[in-house]
């Protein structure tokens, strides 16, 4: 069928990304690296959004030529994905950042950043 | 009515103001985030009390001017106004709890508050799914926010494990979102809840997905080490906010969702949230860090919450009060808790000792904890009970057995915990500081126990007829504790009596029997009370509140009105069997046996309703199925009180250390609950059997055995007061086999002695008490001689014993006879046999205290001893006479039982001439009895007083007619060890075997919990995939056909 067709390589991929991402998140030693594997574990969970609302042959929704705004719903892909996508990318910012910062005050306190190393709470 | 959507206004627009105006607002900043939240406190109350009381009906909000699904819609029905006010609530009293550490922090703080109690109000609103994502991630992030707050490097790890693990689960969230979306083509719940989502192919993942992510933001076993750690970490205020605002919002999702939920959801829900709330209460066990304790306790009452959503099938109608009672409970308890734990600030549960500082904490922990138990009269008593009958009314077996056991659990750390904070030695440190503004919240979540109390008691089916009074009139005593006790004493004296007065018209048979025990009783040994000086702080409300509930058994008439007064007075006798100097440990064993016996006659009740259409006590003869089970249920919850053997082993030390007057109180009148309620189950089931073996057969052997072995270890005891507390375990061995015995005279006899017990032992454990009043020891071999220093007390111990014993002339002997009587009637005469068996050891132990103690030499510090306090003796006097009466005057006693007896049991009663008593096998006269022996005695006084007269007396220390070398102290007292030759030979009878037994299941389960405990390792990888492998498996298990 259509296994090399744009949405399901993206679908693929996007997956792919949340696997590699989780894997990162589990095994990695190193937090930053840890926060980089859940920034690809995040980008994985955009691009699968976007595969979604993906319909072949059409385009994106932006109305910007005349042409595009006769039919409007035949002829752009479904708009509700993007809009989405944006805000979970927003959030996925801020979630970073956050994460960011936790690490550097984790950093501050034992001048490390091996996750291994804060195992101070525990049963 | 303010529409709802100010609620996302003034909190976002604050918020926003706030953090942008920052530092010109700083100083104000507190107090206007303060009014905000007031402000979306009003708009969720008052929108609660509009569709509670019909004046209002649910709004739904449209934001964006377009309808859904083009845009987000906030609903405002009567179930989100509830948990906003909840949620809305929390934040100001949580933020009002936290003013001065968070005017510390600065602006960003209160910014950073709002924010999360705005994003809680929108997960609660909203219909939008992927809206629900966005703030929960805002929730989050806030909370992730407010952790960071607390620079400590430990909480800052806790921060970071639980900021990857709810930013993975909101990953997985998305994802079903999107998949959700792609296969109905809209995010909009009640759109889809239109629509048949079966028919889409496929989304049985995409809503697997959402539903999973959901349940694990609420913390299920195993997949909760994050959310412990930071339950560990964070101060006491910033638990309570995510215990109580945060998981209440989670909570709501889950019932939010309920409707797309595909059927198999609510077996899951069910055993991962009755799982999770085993679990979290086995592991607590091992838990000293307050705040991870009650991490664990948060996790395990918000998944038995997650159970009964996923039990709501089979609670019909009664859902909704059980799971909001059970949320309300958690809500307040946790608060409370969390709260004064933010106070106190330790990192020990031993440590909590401080709390007796400052009474008023103390009395609302202890208040948090009888609510989170679900005492009566709490809202979760009420959630619980209902919970508990229509799981049995629907067959659910497994998962009530599971809840019990696991409330059992969560008993055990929380009054072991209680128990520290009362009893400990407190560390040295600064004196405790509570300010205004944590006052205020704790004084008003404590209030509100009792108002949401009130209201379950009355929104509960059968709970409006619950005669609350005589709770009422004894929790009034906290109010007036100020008052010196012989102000307090004198009015509980007249409670009781006009109570007593006020009921007395309606009393009849058993009725009368045990309402006489339980008030008359106890207006004699509160007589006592007048012998203490000071203020007594504590002790009249929790002896009233135990009388309250014993009297509560007696007006009973239908079971939940049982089960209350049974609550009550466990609650109440527990306090004070803990006033004891020593009394910790045995305070936690007598509670833990009666709560699990609590649970046990729950659970029999609950079997017994079954197929029935009211609840009143009678119920149990007719019960259609499991009557064998009920019996022995109910049976052994009784038998818990009763201190039979295998489940006494919390009596000797609870009775032995309680104070002088408390003692008498939980000996002769409290163990009678146990009894009165065996009469109430066995003479309403009757003979049960189980395959052909009649199951009275088997009490009337534990009666048996329990009178031997009590009075046996009552025989080898150094200390009084306990050899005192083993004989009671004895006595109320006989009683268990008079009832067993199922005859007019075996509950002739049984009554009879539930009567003369209460006397003797009332007298006795007065008279001990009042030689340890003045002896300040328990330990008889540093006694003797006291004969002539306390000589009204000798009188009434000989008195007591000679009652005990069953000796001619006194009301004992008339026992005896009876019992005989009855064991030939029956023919049970191996039982028979070890019932006189026991007989004869009482003489052993009853010789002990008079010998050891009045007889023999004078100690030299008790050359100067007083006798006991006039006000100790007093009652022992008053009960003197009764005991002459009725001694006297047997037929003064046994004729009415007799005649109350008749209607259960017409055939084998006692026929009566005057004080002339005929039974088939022969006669007895009470008075001839007395006159007789009176004269034997005299003869034998008047000839050893001839032959006396020339005696040699001997100085005390002349010991020239001794002979023995002293190696140990005690040794040289010659009653030590008094029945060493018996010991020698019987006394691996006497073995603590069951302490030893009670002992190992403690050590199992705590060494259990320590092993399953260990798969919180600490590391955030851990848990990360600790939630991977348990969606996994979930997974598997539910749509994996495995």
């Amino acid at each position: 069928m259509h296994w090399f067709s744009l949405e399901y390589i993206a679908m693929n991929l996007g997956f792919l990304l949340i696997l590699i991402g989780l894997w990162g998140i589990i095994t990695r030693k190193n937090i930053l690296r840890i926060i980089i594997s859940f920034s690809l574990f995040d980008t994985g969970t955009h691009i699968v959004i976007v595969a979604i609302g993906y319909i072949r042959n059409r385009t994106a929704p932006i109305l910007d030529t005349l042409a595009l705004q006769k039919d409007t719903a035949s002829k752009i892909v479904d708009p509700l994905p993007q809009a989405l996508v944006l805000t979970a990318i927003v959030i996925g910012l801020g979630v970073t950042a956050l994460l960011l910062v936790y690490a550097m005050k984790l950093f501050e306190t034992k001048k490390t950043l091996d996750i291994h190393r804060f195992n101070d709470l525990k049963w | 009515m303010v529409t709802p959507v100010y609620l996302v206004v003034s909190l976002l627009g604050i918020a926003f103001a706030l953090g942008i105006l920052g530092k010109p607002l700083r100083k104000v900043a507190g107090v206007i985030t303060l009014a905000t939240m007031a402000f979306a406190s009003y708009i969720s109350v008052s929108w609660f009390m509009g569709l509670w009381f019909g004046e209002q009906s649910a709004a739904m909000v449209f934001t964006a001017g377009f309808r859904p699904p083009f845009s987000i819609n906030l609903l405002m029905g009567f179930e989100e106004a509830f948990f906003l006010s909840l949620v809305n609530l929390a934040g100001l009293f949580g933020t009002l709890f936290l003013y001065r550490t968070l005017m510390k922090s600065g602006v960003n703080a209160f910014v950073i508050l709002l924010i999360l109690i705005m994003g809680l109000n929108v997960i609660i609103m909203t219909r939008d799914l992927f809206n629900l994502f966005v703030f929960m991630e805002i929730s989050s992030i806030a909370t992730a926010g407010i952790i960071i707050l607390n620079p400590h490097q430990k909480t800052i790890s806790a921060g970071f494990k639980y900021m990857l693990a709810t930013g993975i689960v909101a990953g997985i969230l998305l994802l079903g979102i999107i998949f959700f979306y792609h296969f109905t083509g809209t995010l909009n719940l009640d759109d889809t809840i239109r629509v048949n989502i079966e028919a889409w192919k496929g989304i049985t993942v995409a809503l697997f997905f959402i539903l999973i992510a959901v349940i694990v933001e609420l913390k299920p076993f195993p997949a909760n080490g994050w959310g412990l750690d930071v339950y560990e970490s964070v101060p006491g205020g910033i638990g309570m906010l995510i215990s109580t605002a945060s998981a209440s919002a989670m909570l709501y999702v889950v019932y939010k969702l309920l409707p797309i939920a595909p059927p198999v959801f609510f077996q899951i829900l069910t055993t991962i949230g009755i799982g999770t709330f085993f679990f979290s209460n086995l592991l607590a066990l091992k838990q000293t860090h307050p705040n991870r304790l009650l991490g664990y306790s948060s996790v395990g009452q918000i998944g038995l919450i997650t159970g009964v959503i996923g039990l709501s099938h089979f609670l019909g109608n009664q859902f909704g009060l059980i799971a909001a009672s059970l949320l309300i409970s958690h809500y307040l308890a946790k608060a409370g808790l969390f709260w004064i734990s933010g106070i106190l600030n330790k990192t020990h549960i031993r440590e909590w000792s401080v709390i007796r500082q400052n009474r008023l904490l103390l009395f609302l922990f202890s208040l948090f904890v009888f609510l989170l138990l679900g005492f009566p009269p709490f809202p979760a008593f009420y959630g619980k009970w209902e919970l508990i009958m229509q799981l049995a009314g629907s067959g659910q077996f497994f998962w009530l057995g599971a809840i019990l056991v696991a409330s059992l659990l969560e008993g055990v750390y929380l009054f072991r915990w209680l128990g520290y904070a009362m009893k400990l030695e407190a560390p040295a440190g600064e004196p405790l500081r509570v300010g205004w503004n944590q006052y205020i919240p704790l004084g008003i979540f404590g209030l509100a126990t009792f108002v949401t109390g009130y209201y379950a008691t009355h929104l509960s089916s059968y709970g409006s007829l619950i005669n609350l009074i005589p709770l009422a009139f004894a929790l009034g005593f906290f109010l007036i504790d100020f008052l010196p006790v012989y102000i307090k004493n004198t009015l509980a004296i007249a409670g009781m009596g006009f109570y007593f007065y006020y009921l007395y018209p309606d009393l009849n048979g058993f009725d009368m029997v045990f309402s006489a025990i339980f008030l008359v009783g106890g207006i004699l040994t509160l007589l006592a009370g007048y012998a203490y000086k000071g203020k007594r702080i504590g002790f009249y409300p929790t002896a009233l509140m135990m009388f309250a509930g014993l009297i509560g058994l007696v007006e009973a008439k239908t079971t939940l009105e049982f089960f209350f007064a049974w609550e009550v007075m466990t609650a109440g006798s527990y306090f004070l069997i803990i006033r004891g100097k020593k009394s910790m440990e045995h305070a936690l064993s007598y509670m833990l046996f009666s709560l699990g016996g609590a649970y046990l006659i729950l659970a029999g009740f609950s079997l017994a309703s079954i197929g029935q259409s009211t609840i009143v006590l009678d119920i149990l003869a007719t019960a259609p199925l499991y009557a064998p089970l009920i019996f022995i249920l109910l049976a052994i919850g009784f038998m818990t009180k009763t201190a039979s053997i295998g489940l006494h082993i919390w009596l000797p030390g609870a009775h032995a250390e309680a104070e002088t007057d408390v003692s008498p109180m939980v000996s002769s009148i409290l163990l009678k609950a146990g009894v009165f309620g065996l009469i109430i189950l066995i003479i309403r089931m009757g003979e049960q059997h189980l395959g052909s073996l009649s199951i009275l057969y088997i009490l009337s052997w534990i009666g048996a055995i329990t009178a031997v072995l009590g009075n046996l270890m009552a025989a080898f005891q150094e200390d009084a007061k306990r050899l005192l507390a083993y004989s009671s375990i004895g006595v109320l061995g006989y009683i268990l086999f008079g009832l067993a015995l199922f005859s007019h005279l075996g509950w002739l006899a049984a009554i009879a002695i539930a009567v003369t017990h209460f006397l003797f032992k009332a007298l006795l454990f007065l008279a001990i008490g009042g030689v340890v009043w003045r002896l300040k020891t328990k330990e008889m071999y540093r006694m003797g001689g006291l004969i002539t220093r306390m000589p009204f007390t000798f009188i009434s111990v000989l008195i007591g014993i000679i009652v005990l014993a069953g000796i001619p002339p006194l009301s004992g002997f008339a026992g005896k006879w009876i019992f005989t009587n009855a064991v030939i009637e029956k023919e049970w005469f191996f039982q028979g046999a070890l019932i006189s068996f026991a007989g004869i050891i009482a003489f052993l132990y009853c010789f002990r205290l008079i010998h050891t103690i009045f007889l023999g030499q004078l100690k030299d510090e008790h050359r100067k001893v007083n006798e006991a306090p006039f006000w100790i003796l007093a009652p022992q006097y008053i009960i003197l006479i009764i005991v002459m009466v009725f001694s006297v005057l047997p037929n003064s006693l046994l004729h009415p039982i007799g005649e109350m007896l008749k209607p259960y049991f017409p055939d084998g009663a006692l026929t009566w001439q005057g004080q002339y008593a005929t039974s088939i096998f022969g006669y007895w006269n009470g008075t001839w009895v007395m006159y007789v022996v009176v004269a034997i005695f005299l003869l034998v006084f008047l000839w050893l007083w001839f032959m006396n007269r020339k005696a040699y007396r001997v100085k005390q220390f002349n010991i020239v007619f001794a002979a023995e070398r002293p190696f140990r102290p005690e040794t040289t007292h010659f009653a030590y060890n008094f029945f060493a030759p018996y010991k020698k030979a019987i006394g691996f009878l006497a073995e603590p075997g069951v302490t030893r037994f009670w002992g190992h299941v403690s050590e199992g389960s705590h060494a259990i919990a320590e092993l399953i405990r260990r798969i919180y390792s600490g590391n955030g990888q851990v848990y990360l995939f600790q939630i991977m492998a348990f969606i996994v498996v979930v997974y598997l298990i539910s749509f994996g056909g495995f």
